[in-house]
Protein backbone atom coordinates (compact mmCIF):
# COMPACT_ATOMS: atom_id res chain seq x y z
CA UNK A 1 0.00 0.00 0.00
CA UNK A 2 3.33 2.55 0.30
CA UNK A 3 3.71 2.36 -3.05
CA UNK A 4 0.51 3.40 -4.08
CA UNK A 5 0.50 6.36 -6.59
CA UNK A 6 -3.25 6.80 -7.61
CA UNK A 7 -3.95 10.35 -7.96
CA UNK A 8 -5.96 11.78 -4.81
CA UNK A 9 -9.42 13.90 -5.62
CA UNK A 10 -8.91 17.84 -4.10
CA UNK A 11 -11.36 18.21 -0.69
CA UNK A 12 -14.24 19.89 -0.58
CA UNK A 13 -13.94 23.15 1.49
CA UNK A 14 -11.40 24.39 -0.98
CA UNK A 15 -14.01 24.79 -4.08
CA UNK A 16 -16.95 27.59 -4.28
CA UNK A 17 -20.87 25.68 -4.83
CA UNK A 18 -21.87 24.78 -8.28
CA UNK A 19 -24.20 21.97 -8.90
CA UNK A 20 -21.70 19.94 -10.46
CA UNK A 21 -20.02 19.92 -7.36
CA UNK A 22 -23.25 19.71 -4.86
CA UNK A 23 -24.13 16.46 -7.32
CA UNK A 24 -20.46 15.39 -6.65
CA UNK A 25 -20.74 15.28 -3.54
CA UNK A 26 -24.23 13.78 -3.11
CA UNK A 27 -23.49 11.18 -5.01
CA UNK A 28 -20.78 9.98 -2.57
CA UNK A 29 -23.10 10.78 0.44
CA UNK A 30 -26.09 9.08 -1.24
CA UNK A 31 -24.28 5.92 -2.16
CA UNK A 32 -23.33 5.40 1.63
CA UNK A 33 -26.59 5.71 3.09
CA UNK A 34 -27.49 3.64 0.07
CA UNK A 35 -25.31 0.99 2.42
CA UNK A 36 -27.68 1.84 5.27
CA UNK A 37 -30.69 1.23 3.47
CA UNK A 38 -28.88 -2.63 2.56
CA UNK A 39 -28.37 -3.53 5.83
CA UNK A 40 -32.40 -2.67 6.58
CA UNK A 41 -33.30 -4.82 3.74
CA UNK A 42 -30.91 -7.01 5.76
CA UNK A 43 -32.59 -6.33 8.56
CA UNK A 44 -36.50 -6.32 6.88
CA UNK A 45 -35.44 -10.29 5.72
CA UNK A 46 -34.48 -11.26 9.17
CA UNK A 47 -37.31 -10.14 11.07
CA UNK A 48 -38.95 -11.76 8.59
CA UNK A 49 -37.41 -15.15 8.94
CA UNK A 50 -37.77 -14.42 13.29
CA UNK A 51 -41.56 -15.31 12.43
CA UNK A 52 -45.40 -13.36 12.20
CA UNK A 53 -44.91 -11.78 15.54
CA UNK A 54 -41.58 -10.46 14.92
CA UNK A 55 -42.37 -9.14 11.07
CA UNK A 56 -45.59 -7.38 12.86
CA UNK A 57 -43.13 -5.61 14.79
CA UNK A 58 -41.27 -4.53 12.13
CA UNK A 59 -43.66 -3.56 10.32
CA UNK A 60 -45.27 -1.23 13.10
CA UNK A 61 -41.41 0.04 13.16
CA UNK A 62 -41.45 0.96 8.90
CA UNK A 63 -44.87 2.98 9.56
CA UNK A 64 -44.35 5.35 12.18
CA UNK A 65 -43.75 8.55 11.50
CA UNK A 66 -39.73 8.51 11.80
CA UNK A 67 -40.06 4.78 10.15
CA UNK A 68 -41.46 6.58 6.96
CA UNK A 69 -39.53 9.37 7.51
CA UNK A 70 -36.25 7.33 6.88
CA UNK A 71 -37.97 5.08 3.82
CA UNK A 72 -38.85 7.73 1.91
CA UNK A 73 -35.41 9.71 2.45
CA UNK A 74 -33.54 6.55 1.76
CA UNK A 75 -36.01 5.89 -1.37
CA UNK A 76 -35.01 9.68 -2.20
CA UNK A 77 -31.06 8.69 -1.86
CA UNK A 78 -31.37 5.89 -4.13
CA UNK A 79 -33.01 7.71 -6.87
CA UNK A 80 -30.70 10.28 -6.82
CA UNK A 81 -28.09 7.80 -6.54
CA UNK A 82 -29.25 5.95 -9.60
CA UNK A 83 -29.60 8.77 -11.74
CA UNK A 84 -26.29 10.66 -10.96
CA UNK A 85 -24.78 7.46 -11.70
CA UNK A 86 -26.61 7.43 -15.05
CA UNK A 87 -25.14 10.64 -15.55
CA UNK A 88 -21.69 9.25 -14.86
CA UNK A 89 -21.96 6.42 -17.19
CA UNK A 90 -22.71 9.29 -19.99
CA UNK A 91 -19.66 11.10 -19.14
CA UNK A 92 -18.12 7.67 -19.21
CA UNK A 93 -19.01 7.73 -22.64
CA UNK A 94 -17.22 11.05 -23.65
CA UNK A 95 -20.61 12.95 -23.66
CA UNK A 96 -22.40 15.91 -21.88
CA UNK A 97 -19.23 17.53 -20.40
CA UNK A 98 -19.92 20.86 -21.78
CA UNK A 99 -20.48 23.23 -18.69
CA UNK A 100 -24.22 24.18 -20.05
CA UNK A 101 -24.73 20.67 -20.68
CA UNK A 102 -23.13 19.55 -17.11
CA UNK A 103 -25.17 22.09 -15.72
CA UNK A 104 -28.73 21.08 -17.05
CA UNK A 105 -28.17 17.67 -16.72
CA UNK A 106 -27.69 18.32 -13.10
CA UNK A 107 -31.00 19.90 -12.46
CA UNK A 108 -32.20 16.69 -14.04
CA UNK A 109 -30.95 15.12 -11.63
CA UNK A 110 -31.93 16.64 -8.65
CA UNK A 111 -35.70 17.37 -9.97
CA UNK A 112 -36.23 14.08 -11.45
CA UNK A 113 -34.68 12.03 -8.01
CA UNK A 114 -37.72 13.77 -6.30
CA UNK A 115 -40.24 13.08 -8.54
CA UNK A 116 -39.70 9.96 -8.99
CA UNK A 117 -39.53 9.64 -4.88
CA UNK A 118 -42.76 10.91 -4.90
CA UNK A 119 -43.78 8.70 -7.57
CA UNK A 120 -42.92 5.42 -6.25
CA UNK A 121 -44.49 6.49 -2.73
CA UNK A 122 -48.03 6.72 -4.24
CA UNK A 123 -47.79 4.05 -6.27
CA UNK A 124 -46.30 1.80 -4.45
CA UNK A 125 -48.77 2.57 -0.89
CA UNK A 126 -51.69 2.56 -3.32
CA UNK A 127 -52.50 6.22 -3.12
CA UNK A 128 -53.04 6.20 -7.30
CA UNK B 1 -7.02 -6.22 -8.53
CA UNK B 2 -6.06 -3.89 -11.28
CA UNK B 3 -7.96 -0.69 -11.09
CA UNK B 4 -8.87 -0.74 -14.81
CA UNK B 5 -10.84 -4.11 -13.99
CA UNK B 6 -12.34 -2.30 -10.68
CA UNK B 7 -13.33 0.82 -12.74
CA UNK B 8 -14.95 -1.42 -15.07
CA UNK B 9 -17.04 -4.09 -12.91
CA UNK B 10 -17.95 -0.95 -11.03
CA UNK B 11 -19.76 0.21 -14.08
CA UNK B 12 -21.13 -3.14 -15.12
CA UNK B 13 -22.57 -3.93 -11.95
CA UNK B 14 -24.10 -0.53 -11.53
CA UNK B 15 -25.97 -1.47 -14.97
CA UNK B 16 -27.09 -4.76 -13.70
CA UNK B 17 -28.55 -3.32 -10.30
CA UNK B 18 -29.95 -0.24 -11.82
CA UNK B 19 -33.80 -1.79 -12.91
CA UNK B 20 -33.21 -4.33 -9.91
CA UNK B 21 -32.94 -1.70 -7.50
CA UNK B 22 -36.02 0.18 -9.14
CA UNK B 23 -37.88 -3.14 -8.58
CA UNK B 24 -37.11 -4.27 -5.27
CA UNK B 25 -37.54 -0.85 -3.61
CA UNK B 26 -40.92 0.05 -5.37
CA UNK B 27 -41.59 -3.49 -3.96
CA UNK B 28 -40.57 -2.98 -0.52
CA UNK B 29 -42.59 -0.30 -1.01
CA UNK B 30 -45.69 -2.36 -1.56
CA UNK B 31 -44.91 -4.68 0.88
CA UNK B 32 -44.60 -2.20 3.78
CA UNK B 33 -48.12 -1.62 3.67
CA UNK B 34 -49.14 -5.83 3.00
CA UNK B 35 -49.02 -8.78 6.12
CA UNK B 36 -46.68 -11.44 6.80
CA UNK B 37 -47.63 -14.01 4.81
CA UNK B 38 -47.55 -11.84 1.65
CA UNK B 39 -44.03 -10.59 2.11
CA UNK B 40 -43.16 -14.40 2.63
CA UNK B 41 -45.08 -14.92 -0.55
CA UNK B 42 -43.32 -12.32 -2.55
CA UNK B 43 -39.49 -13.25 -1.35
CA UNK B 44 -40.18 -17.47 -2.07
CA UNK B 45 -41.38 -16.72 -5.23
CA UNK B 46 -38.16 -18.37 -7.16
CA UNK B 47 -37.56 -15.89 -9.14
CA UNK B 48 -37.69 -13.00 -6.76
CA UNK B 49 -35.63 -14.80 -4.59
CA UNK B 50 -32.79 -15.60 -6.84
CA UNK B 51 -32.70 -11.93 -8.29
CA UNK B 52 -32.70 -10.37 -4.22
CA UNK B 53 -29.54 -12.44 -3.30
CA UNK B 54 -28.23 -11.84 -6.55
CA UNK B 55 -28.84 -7.91 -6.23
CA UNK B 56 -27.23 -8.72 -2.44
CA UNK B 57 -23.97 -9.60 -3.62
CA UNK B 58 -23.52 -7.44 -6.75
CA UNK B 59 -24.22 -4.20 -4.67
CA UNK B 60 -21.62 -5.25 -1.69
CA UNK B 61 -19.29 -5.58 -4.69
CA UNK B 62 -20.07 -2.63 -5.81
CA UNK B 63 -20.34 -0.74 -2.54
CA UNK B 64 -16.91 -2.25 -1.60
CA UNK B 65 -15.29 -0.63 -4.44
CA UNK B 66 -16.50 2.89 -4.01
CA UNK B 67 -16.09 2.60 -0.41
CA UNK B 68 -12.22 1.66 -0.70
CA UNK B 69 -11.89 4.60 -3.18
CA UNK B 70 -13.32 7.02 -0.94
CA UNK B 71 -11.43 5.95 1.84
CA UNK B 72 -8.30 6.11 -0.67
CA UNK B 73 -9.28 10.23 -0.97
CA UNK B 74 -9.99 11.00 3.30
CA UNK B 75 -8.15 8.39 5.30
CA UNK B 76 -4.32 9.33 4.94
CA UNK B 77 -3.05 6.36 7.86
CA UNK B 78 -2.41 3.47 6.32
CA UNK B 79 -2.87 1.60 8.90
CA UNK B 80 -6.35 2.89 9.32
CA UNK B 81 -6.95 2.72 5.97
CA UNK B 82 -6.21 -0.82 5.37
CA UNK B 83 -8.47 -1.85 8.58
CA UNK B 84 -11.31 0.07 7.08
CA UNK B 85 -10.55 -1.71 3.55
CA UNK B 86 -10.40 -4.97 5.11
CA UNK B 87 -13.82 -4.52 7.88
CA UNK B 88 -15.90 -3.80 4.24
CA UNK B 89 -14.89 -6.32 2.28
CA UNK B 90 -15.56 -8.81 5.64
CA UNK B 91 -18.83 -6.80 5.50
CA UNK B 92 -19.31 -7.25 2.11
CA UNK B 93 -18.86 -10.75 2.01
CA UNK B 94 -20.75 -11.77 5.31
CA UNK B 95 -23.97 -9.86 4.75
CA UNK B 96 -25.11 -11.01 0.89
CA UNK B 97 -23.74 -14.56 2.27
CA UNK B 98 -26.72 -14.30 5.19
CA UNK B 99 -28.73 -13.20 3.06
CA UNK B 100 -28.53 -16.17 1.11
CA UNK B 101 -28.54 -18.54 4.07
CA UNK B 102 -31.88 -17.01 5.26
CA UNK B 103 -34.09 -16.68 2.20
CA UNK B 104 -32.81 -19.88 0.78
CA UNK B 105 -33.36 -22.30 4.60
CA UNK B 106 -35.20 -19.87 6.72
CA UNK B 107 -38.25 -18.45 5.05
Amino acid sequence: MTDNQNPLSPHLQIYRWHISSLISITHRISGVINLFTLILIFFWLLFLSLGESNYELFLLMINSFIGKFILIGFTWSMNFHLLSGIRHLVWDFGYGFEIKTANISGIIVITSSLVLTVIFWLLGRGLI
Amino acid sequence: MKETRKWIFHRVGAVIMAPLFVWLYFSLISLSTKNYSEAIYFFKTPLFEVLTIALFFVSFFHAKISLSEIFEDYIHNEKIKDVANISVLILSIIVPVIILILLIYKI
